[in-house]
């Protein structure tokens, strides 16, 4: 699993890319809590390129949505695949979260 | 008798990995299995071995995790023996996302998607170790 960050005014915009799965969770829930203690709270979740996730997932990226909401931001998933989505309906996370197709719309949905 | 396909690895979360591309591998060329449908596979089998290496073994030194894979021209079978403490599955209801917001710990999506993803779960313990089968239906598929 590789994960970059890169600002794209008014969001910065996570993209992982391969598998979300028991081993690789900690580096995410790492890599978003340094992003969120950098003062970034306008998070976008790229999912475009995560091949695979399981529960272990829903833990980092719950874990990361009750952080940024405290000073008023938010977490938006974008582009996931249909698995990954499946993944996150199913454990209704879709009620929660905001969706979107592309990483583009998400992070004009925080203009 | 149908073929069986064999994987045996530690019990550890490295292994998981091996375990998602031997179904790939095993699956993906079967009649009726579609990315959707093998998926689903791996996500239970994932699911399973990651309960099994955090909780079956937990205090003990890693065991192996085996899965063993019978494709049947309707069905694919998957069962998972360990080595480790015996957990014995029960349904779940849908964990609650909107108490695991308040504070709540958020847990039990494992077993919950496994139920949800597969049409059969059995589960047996034998001196031989414990073994979890999993069955998921093909959608769909005649036979050959």
């Amino acid at each position: 699993m590789d994960v970059t960050a890169r600002q794209h005014h008014p969001a910065t915009i996570v993209s992982v890319s391969g598998s979300i799965d028991s081993l690789t969770v900690e580096r995410l829930t790492e890599f978003l809590a340094e992003q969120i203690g950098s003062g970034r709270t306008n998070l976008v979740l790229d999912l475009a390129q995560v091949n695979f996730m399981s529960s272990a997932g829903l833990r980092a990226i719950l874990a990361a949505f009750k952080e940024v909401r405290q000073p008023g931001g938010d977490l938006r998933i974008a582009a996931a695949q249909p698995g990954v989505l499946k993944v996150l309906k199913m454990a209704g996370f879709t009620n929660i979260l905001k969706s979107f197709d592309t990483t583009d719309e998400a992070v004009a949905s925080f203009s | 008798m149908s073929k069986l396909f064999r994987i045996a690895r530690a019990a550890e979360f490295e292994s998981l990995t091996a375990f998602r591309e031997f179904i790939d591998t095993t699956c993906a060329p079967l009649a009726g299995v579609d990315e959707a449908l093998l998926y689903d596979l791996k996500l239970a089998v994932d699911e399973a071995c990651s309960n099994i290496i955090k909780h079956g073994y937990a205090g003990m030194n890693p065991g192996s995790v085996i899965l063993t894979i019978a494709p049947q021209p309707d069905r694919v079978v998957m069962t998972i023996t360990d080595f480790g403490r015996a957990f014995e599955p029960s349904p779940l209801p849908a964990p609650d996302v909107d108490a695991a917001l308040g504070g709540a710990e958020l847990g039990g999506f494992g077993l919950y998607f496994i139920y949800q993803t597969m049409d059969e779960v059995d589960y047996e313990t034998t001196e031989d170790g414990n073994h979890l089968t999993l069955i998921r239906r093909i959608p769909h598929s005649r036979p050959s």
